[in-house]
């Protein structure tokens, strides 16, 4: 997509614009998305993107980013991420160096001090010197404050850590700053990143995240919205293929499964089908093919029973 | 302010959906930015900024589609006062206040048929009455605001003109549904219904052709207009009162004695006892884990240490480990209790996401292990076996306690809440407070939850004196508030 530099304002004038702005990058989506999207930019509100995995909860964060030109900062969250990872962290080496070398010139600087009240207070000079941001190390919340063209900042999968992370993240999300104790409070720049959070619903956001977030459902898309994608992302496939396969997939979706295929994997399916040259879909194929679709013997192995049925209705 | 929005809000609120202050700011941001034109946007962009959760999405699409079936276009036109209508004068008009009291205007309504005929939005009125038939014609002004209003043909401002007296008689009070009748008769009043009744009547002598055609047009737009009205009513009920009633029923049997609950209730007070214990896992999934890692909590670790001359090999953390509750629930399923026991079964294992370490025993005479079923099966199918399977036989509590003892005394340490339902009315027979004082004293906690009213503990067959000496805790516990209060306690002492 070599087009000339984006004009954001051109951009986010309406939703309609923002949508076809994101189908240009490839990301086919629905009104909803559209809209939070343009909310998310005029408001400055951080967006909660919950939905089941694969229906493009990060790759949306990603197009933002492309389609305004600006850097992505990515925070992936475990169990166990705390402020050192996320948000600061003193550069200990330095300050020990620094230590090191304030002790070799110590005599040079309490040379002459009369007593022990002024050595002291000569020393108190340095003490601040060593918690400064010369010795802070930024972490991605950190970076994406004091980035000066603005960002996107994704944190993502977010019920994964745990609830102490969720309420640090209270004060960057609602007013864009940091409390650093020794240091003061970080604003941000004049350019606010916009900040997207995902969550697989692992379990349940605390009220207080979420009342302080745009919430976006992404479902799995309807197989017209479905058919687009791939054509968008997969465009040399025939589409005769392309109908049938999303079919199938949708099929699959109707079924008990442990883990249905999401929209990365249609995609997957797309273009492994593609690589065999297939014209169009046949219970063999589909057989030695499942594993691309499917992630558990067990699905695979209640899916082939049936896959006869599902092939017939598919094809009809 | 934004009054349609925060109404909606209200609305929205009464349908369970928790809308913050800052949201509802929020929310005006969104409105602002997208504005009213567009229905779909609107309600694309209100579903981000309020509802937070499925569920929410799931009622928000609900209550926007009935609120804003009418109100989207309330405050876009500037349109006249519908007071105007009954400033005129209020003449007796027996059509009007021939009903009496609630469901008048209703009635009248549904009587006459071929309401339903007319589409929204044209003047495709198909004449069916078995008046006489003047055909296709001219037609005579009408003089009345409402019948103006009516011969417009333009459904927004009769909406708008429906809603403004809606406002008017204050719609939003509405509570229980038979109210409808009344309110739909005082919206019509006050738009003008006398008014527009004594014209019909007047046209219907008139002489001229014109006249009478009109005549029996606005008596069939009138019954239109009614049966809109019954609409609105019906959906303001929808918004405004049925939460309202529903949370009354709830608040009720929270209080209700549960012996006393009918099976008609038994969805209800399901649904009641899960948002109870979705209200306390929430409350009390807070604080979690987390040991042995993290940061070191240098302070206590000093501390802790001096002892050792300085050396530093006892470490703290700065997070601790919470154990989670270990319960054990003891019911009685004999016939007077069972009831409780169904609910309190449910409220535990409501509480799985807290609690998971439940194991549930139950008796009339002999005790056994139900833990298995309720692993297996559906709640209610669990219970339903369980009081199917131990129910029979007369309730024998030395007998069930020495079974208990059997079972697992073993695995009673100083960690388990033993919880015991009954009502201690053992038959006469030997109450073992031995195996009792065993257990009291094994156990961190142990707590009899008795259904009974506490001055008749002491009555009768009765064990509860002997009993009461070695429980921590004793409570009266027959509705879902007190079982609400002793599960929310057991969370808490445990932690």
């Amino acid at each position: 997509m070599a087009e000339p530099a984006p004009d954001i304002n051109q951009i986010t004038a309406s939703v309609e614009s923002l949508k076809t702005e994101l189908e240009a990058h490839r990301y086919i989506c629905s009104d909803q998305i559209a809209t939070a999207v343009y909310l998310a930019f005029h408001l400055r509100k951080p967006i909660l993107i919950e939905g089941p995995p694969g229906v493009g909860k990060t790759e949306l964060a990603k197009t933002t980013a492309q389609m305004f030109d600006l850097p992505l900062i990515r925070l992936q969250c475990y169990e166990g991420l705390d402020e050192a990872k996320a948000i600061y962290e003193w550069k200990y080496g330095k300050q020990l160096l620094y230590t090191q070398v304030l002790k070799e010139t110590l005599d040079e600087v309490l040379q002459g001090a009369k007593g022990f009240a002024e050595s002291v207070r000569r020393l108190h000079e340095f003490g601040d010197i060593f918690f400064s941001e010369e010795f802070l190390e930024p972490r991605p919340l950190m970076k994406a404050l004091k980035s000066e063209t603005g960002c996107i900042l994704l944190i993502d999968e977010v019920d994964k850590s745990d609830h102490e992370f969720e309420s640090l993240l209270l004060e960057m999300l609602s007013d864009f700053q940091l409390s650093i104790p020794e240091i003061g409070t970080i604003k941000a720049t004049k350019e606010p990143p916009i900040v997207f959070l995902t969550s697989n619903n692992t379990r349940e956001i605390s009220d207080a995240l979420k009342r302080r977030c745009l919430h976006l459902y992404i479902p799995f898309p309807d197989v017209e919205l479905e058919q687009r994608i791939i054509h968008a992302r997969v465009p040399e496939i025939p589409p005769e293929l392309r109908r049938q396969l999303v079919k199938f997939i949708h099929e699959l979706r109707d079924l008990d499964l442990k883990k249905v295929p999401a929209i990365s994997e249609t995609i997957d399916w797309a273009r492994t089908l593609l690589l065999l040259h297939t014209e169009s879909l046949d219970p063999q194929l589909i057989r030695d093919t499942l594993n691309v679709i499917l992630k558990f013997q067990e699905d695979i192995e209640s899916v082939q029973s049936e896959l006869t049925t599902l092939v017939q209705r598919v094809s009809k | 302010m934004d009054r349609t929005l925060t109404n909606f809000i209200r609305a929205l609120r009464n349908a369970d959906v928790r809308i913050s202050t800052a949201e509802t700011l929020d929310a005006l941001s969104v409105v602002e930015l997208v504005g009213y034109t567009d229905r779909g946007a609107l309600k694309r962009a209100l579903s981000l900024a309020l509802p937070k959760t499925a569920d929410e999405k799931a009622a928000f699409d609900v209550c926007f589609e009935q609120f804003f079936a009418f109100e989207d276009i309330q405050g876009e036109l500037g349109l006249p006062e519908p007071g105007d209508a009954d400033d005129a004068d209020d003449g007796m008009d027996a059509d009007a206040r021939g009903g009496e009291g609630g469901g008048g205007g209703g009635q009248q309504a549904g009587g006459k048929g071929g309401k339903k005929k007319r589409k929204p939005g044209g003047d495709q009125l198909r004449p069916e009455e078995p008046e006489e038939d003047l055909g296709p014609g001219e037609m005579s002004e009408a003089a009345s605001p409402l019948g103006q209003l009516l011969m417009h043909d333009s459904k927004v401002e009769l909406s708008v003109a429906t809603a403004e007296a809606g406002e008017a008689v204050g719609i939003r009070e509405i509570q229980v549904f038979t109210q409808k009748g009344l309110f739909t008769r005082k919206i019509m009043d006050q738009m003008g219904l006398a008014d527009l009744n004594r014209e019909i009547t007047d046209l219907r002598d008139s002489r001229r052709i014109p006249e009478r055609r009109l005549g029996q047009e606005l008596k069939r737009r009138r019954e239109w207009l009614r049966e809109q009205v019954r609409d609105y009513v019906e959906r303001q009920f929808l918004l405004h009162a049925d939460a309202t009633g529903h949370r009354l029923r709830e608040e009720l049997l929270r209080k209700v004695k549960l012996s006393n609950v009918e099976q008609r209730n038994f969805r209800l007070i399901q649904e009641v006892v899960f948002k109870m214990a979705k209200k306390l896992a929430a409350l009390h999934s807070r604080r979690k884990k987390v040991f042995k890692r993290g940061q070191l909590n240098v302070p206590r670790t000093l501390r802790h240490n001096m002892a050792y001359d300085g050396a530093i090999f006892d470490l703290h953390w700065k997070s601790v480990k919470i154990d989670r509750p270990k319960v054990f629930a003891i019911c009685d399923v004999s016939g007077s209790v069972a009831n409780y026991a169904r609910f309190m079964l449910m409220f535990l294992y409501s509480l799985e996401e807290v609690m998971p370490k439940v194991r549930s025993f139950a008796f009339s005479s002999d005790l056994a292990e139900v833990t298995d079923l309720f692993e297996h099966n559906k709640i209610e199918d669990a219970i339903a076996k369980t009081l199917r399977d131990y129910a029979g036989g007369s309730t024998d509590y030395g007998q069930a306690l020495s079974d208990f003892r059997k079972l697992c005394l073993d695995e009673v340490d100083n960690r388990t809440t033993i919880v015991i339902l009954g009502d201690a009315r053992n038959n006469y027979g030997n109450p073992r407070t031995d195996i009792m004082k065993e257990l009291y004293d094994r156990c961190k906690r142990l707590i009899w939850l008795n259904p009974e009213p506490r001055n008749s503990w002491f009555v009768g067959d009765s064990e509860m004196r002997k009993y009461l000496a070695y429980c921590h805790q004793a409570d009266e516990c027959n509705s879902l508030l007190h079982l609400e209060r002793v599960v929310g306690n057991l969370l808490r002492s445990v932690q």
